[in-house]
């Protein structure tokens, strides 16, 4: 029944009629989460180790796809007659002599945070904003590192190429006579395997000694959204509200009441509550210090507002009748700022807890507080998720502007969160780097991003993989609705018309 | 309906009903951002993006060569009325237009509307959605799953919440008035009083007595009078009945408390031979030190008169007839009997000091050890999750408890 512009309006609104409407029933959504960012709980979990265990355990998992790779580019390469040859150790590399080496990439830039600076000047009440970018054209230096050294690394070829701190690469050139490595060309491990569709569901039927069934139900959609940003004061939770009842298709017209219920799941990916990070800002810290009166140690419980945790929980439970949810905390959400951030505790949501299985069960949640960086399975597509911390400290590294490109750039290096821990605050792996990516993910999205931006991307063996941006809802009033056949996406906007 | 309404009150009279209107439509969006990022970024060394492939298997299309296709995008859009013809103007296809409210004047401040919704969902928070929602028309999900909830649900309004938690017996005095406090705030809640007055009725007698036992623990000799005191008051409790409105504002924790005062009734109950026994022991203790007591009278007596006292309100309360421990929200509560020293003056006018059994109430601020259980039915949801992440979270608490003693 939609109507060009230009029609009259009574064609759309109308007296009520007596016709009855069915009841409309959602698509089901089969989802199935994996442990892979799940932190061990309690007493098991240490952090007494060094970060340098986990730079040595992601070059030990990376480095056979990386030679792969390597070896199947360069085998043939020549150059004035010389073939090049495999060295092991970063510093075997001899002058004049053409080799490759594999390594971690580490960027030596002065204007990165520094933890020695921070010391100094936590006696200085101002701070200075947070940099946007830390490149510095004329003073960063790239490096080539592993468990036997340093290689410095020079070539026009590098500011053509996407480098972060932690990136594994193979790298061909040769060592010149500043000692330095001249770099030819470079490669990466790129994408992994991907399982095909419905390969986990399949497979655990299949040991449980069930049928594994050919035909599966057709998948609806998935609505993404990002950043809600509640905050318990500022009186612009009414995009919430039209988007919950667009949801709960109470708004709208039948055929969008009809799309809405194609909606199978709704992810919620981070920063949905907009000022509840655990640890205080340098703002906020130097105006506690200004402040008179009696100082307050610890935590004080005055300054406690229940209202932006409550609208979150009235708001989760309103949906949560009619749609599942998948909740990924954000760099404003009050758990752990070190990735992987741990679910947001049931404790925060008193009503929506019910939709919740108690710790300890096998289940799988209706309303599932997971972990960020996320990896599930939806409809049998493999979706990695973030909250947009690992990109945006990636952005800071790079001196260009197109973040697909950088997400790409992450995907192609199999690393979730490649700055982390050198800009990124993270937990000290000891066994094994769980950002590296095992497997290639159908759908890769970050949330919390400026703007919408969507693309395809393809791997070496066939791997395809949706890349999905997802807009500020706070800011922009845009959801993405993924479609669960086609993998593609769209945007839907909601937004109050000001006029003009 | 509202259409209805609007158009025949503005048709009676202009401008009296103002709608607000929700319409949703497609609208055309360039792709003209990433083009201008195209063309901007060339300068100097920012080829990353443009020029060359980024990492030499990228696979993603450049921007140039991306089609110019515009996208579509869906719009939802809430438009005043005044709003409607230029909003309509914007959408290239308008697929529906409701009215979505009406009001006297325009509205000055449009996010008043979710003030509706937070009404709606605090008055109707009894209502249980998976049955109730149906007639709303929302879309009805059948696989919604949801477990039953094991205690009451938390109330709409945060602030009854706030003031219910926490009866600490440290602050004794304060407990009393906080509870006509809470009776304003918990009336509210209604939902979360109906399964209270049973419960309430039967625990009355034991709350009572153990709130004010709880009230004179902290008197340092505390014991002769709080057994007194615990004796008056437990033979007081049928009077005051406007008690009976605070206590259900500590239901929610009291669910637990309500295992201990069961516990304490049922000892009660067994208590008819033990009673007799320790009044007999405590008689032939006394016959004991009658001789030396006839050259000091007046200590004698006092201690006299000490012991007698101990002996009614031991034989009272007879939940000291074994040692109880009870579990709940992460502390331990319960009787136990320890050796304390009693100074008498002897009949030459020495003092002497003696080790008598005794039975105190204890209170540990601290996780529970391992081997006890919780039972799954005296503590609340929240109860066992705050035990839980209690347990897990402050692992060294025993360690901190040990300096400050056994209380």
């Amino acid at each position: 029944m939609a109507v060009e512009n230009g029609g009259t309006d009574d064609a759309l609104l109308s007296k009520p009629t007596d016709t009855e409407y069915a009841v409309l029933n959602r698509t089901p959504s089969a989802y199935n989460p994996l442990p892979t960012f799940d932190l061990p709980v309690g007493e098991r979990r240490h952090y007494q180790q060094q970060y340098a265990d986990m730079y040595f355990a992601r070059l030990a998992q990376l480095k056979p796809a990386a030679e792969q790779i390597a070896s199947e580019a360069w085998s043939d390469f020549e150059i004035a007659g010389e073939t090049p040859r495999r060295v092991d150790r970063v510093l075997d590399v001899r002058q004049g002599d053409l080799c490759w080496v594999i390594g971690t990439c580490y960027m030596e830039m002065p204007l990165k945070p520094n933890v020695l600076d921070d010391i100094g000047k936590e006696h200085w009440i101002a701070a200075p904003p947070p940099r946007v970018k830390y490149t510095d054209d004329e003073n960063d230096q790239i490096m080539l590192e592993d468990e036997s050294g340093r290689l410095r690394l020079t070539g026009g070829m590098l500011k053509e190429t996407i480098l972060v701190t932690g990136a594994i690469i193979a790298v061909i050139g040769t060592e010149n006579k500043d000692g330095e490595f001249e770099v030819l060309d470079i490669r990466v491990p790129d994408l992994p395997r991907q399982p095909p569709r419905w390969e986990r569901d399949d497979g655990d039927a299949a040991v449980k000694g069930k049928k594994v069934s050919r035909s599966r139900p057709k998948g609806g959609k998935v609505a993404i959204v990002s950043a809600l940003g509640i905050s318990g004061d500022a009186g612009d939770t009414l995009p919430l509200d039209l988007l919950m009842e667009w949801l709960l298709g109470e708004s709208t017209g039948p055929e969008d009441q009809q799309d809405a219920a194609t909606v199978s799941r709704l992810i919620i990916a981070g920063n949905s509550l907009s000022h509840a990070s655990p640890i205080p800002t340098r703002q906020e810290l130097a105006h506690a210090a200004t402040k008179k009166g009696p100082r307050k140690y610890g935590y004080d419980s005055s300054t406690w507002n229940a209202a932006p945790t409550d609208r979150l929980d009235t708001w989760l439970a309103m949906l949560l009748p009619s749609i599942p949810i998948t909740l990924l905390p954000g760099e404003s959400d009050p758990t752990a700022t070190s990735l992987p951030q741990q679910p947001i505790h049931p404790a925060m949501f008193p009503h929506s807890r019910t939709y919740m299985e108690l710790p300890g069960t096998k289940e799988v949640s209706w309303f599932d507080s997971t972990t960020n960086p996320a990896e599930f399975d939806l409809d049998g597509w493999r979706f990695l998720g973030t909250g947009g911390q690992p990109l945006d400290d990636v952005y800071k590294y790079v001196s260009g502007e197109e973040r697909l490109e950088m997400m790409e750039a992450m995907l192609r290096w199999r690393l979730t969160a490649p700055t982390a821990p050198d800009t990124l605050w993270c937990y000290p792996f000891q066994d094994g780097d769980a950002f590296v990516m095992r497997e290639c993910p159908h759908v890769y999205f970050v949330g919390n991003q400026p703007k919408f931006e969507t693309t395809v991307i393809e791997g070496p063996v066939g791997q395809i993989v949706r890349l999905v941006a997802v807009p500020k809802f706070k800011d922009t009033g845009e959801l993405v609705l993924i479609d669960m056949e086609t993998l593609s996406a769209e945007v839907i906007k909601i937004e109050i018309f000001e006029g003009g | 309906m509202l259409y209805e309404f609007h158009r025949k009150q503005n048709a009676k009279k202009a401008g009296t009903v103002h709608a607000t209107y929700l319409i949703t439509g497609t609208r055309r969006v360039e792709a003209a951002p990433s083009q201008t990022n195209g063309v901007h970024s060339r300068d100097g060394e920012d080829t990353v993006m443009q020029s060359s492939p980024v990492l030499p298997s990228s696979s993603m299309p450049r921007p140039e060569e991306a089609a110019e296709e515009p996208s579509f995008i869906r719009s939802i859009m809430l438009v005043k009325e005044e709003h409607l013809d230029q909003a309509k103007r914007a959408l290239d296809t308008v697929a529906s237009i409701h009215v979505y409210s009406l009001e006297a004047n325009s509205l000055s401040d449009i996010q008043a509307l979710t003030e509706c919704n937070r009404k709606v969902a605090t008055s109707y928070s009894s209502e249980d959605p998976l049955q109730a929602w149906k007639q709303y028309g929302t879309i009805q999900n059948p696989n919604a799953r949801r477990r039953t909830r094991r205690g009451p649900p938390p109330p709409p309004a945060p602030v009854a919440k706030d003031a219910d938690v926490k009866t600490k017996p440290l602050v004794p005095t304060t407990t009393s008035k906080k509870e006509s406090d809470t009776t304003a705030d918990s009336k509210p809640p209604s939902a979360k009083q109906t399964p209270e007055p049973d419960k309430k009725g039967s625990t009355k007698p034991a709350q009572t007595k153990r709130q004010s036992s709880d009230i004179f623990k902290s008197f340092a000799k505390g014991k002769t009078k709080a057994k007194q005191e615990s004796q008056s008051s437990a033979e007081a409790t049928p009077a005051p009945e406007p008690e009976d409105e605070p206590m259900g504002g500590f239901s929610e924790d009291d669910a637990g408390d309500d295992a201990t005062a069961a516990q304490e009734d049922e000892t009660k109950v067994q208590a008819g031979p033990s009673k007799k026994d320790r009044a007999a022991e405590l008689q032939a203790m006394m016959d004991q030190e009658d001789e030396p007591m006839e050259d000091a009278p007046t200590p004698a007596e006092e201690s006299q008169d000490a012991e007698t006292a101990i002996d009614k309100p031991d034989s009272q309360k007879d939940e000291e007839s074994k040692e109880t421990v009870t579990v709940e929200n992460g502390r331990r509560r319960g009787r136990r009997r320890v050796m304390k020293k009693k100074t008498v003056k002897d009949e030459e006018g020495y003092l002497v000091t003696r080790e008598e059994p005794a039975w105190e109430s204890f209170s540990e601020d601290e996780p529970a050890p391992k081997k006890i259980k919780v039972p799954p039915a005296s503590s609340t949801n929240a109860g066992s999750k705050a035990s839980v992440g209690k347990k897990g979270g402050k692992p060294g608490q025993g360690n901190i408890m040990s300096f400050f003693g056994k209380k």
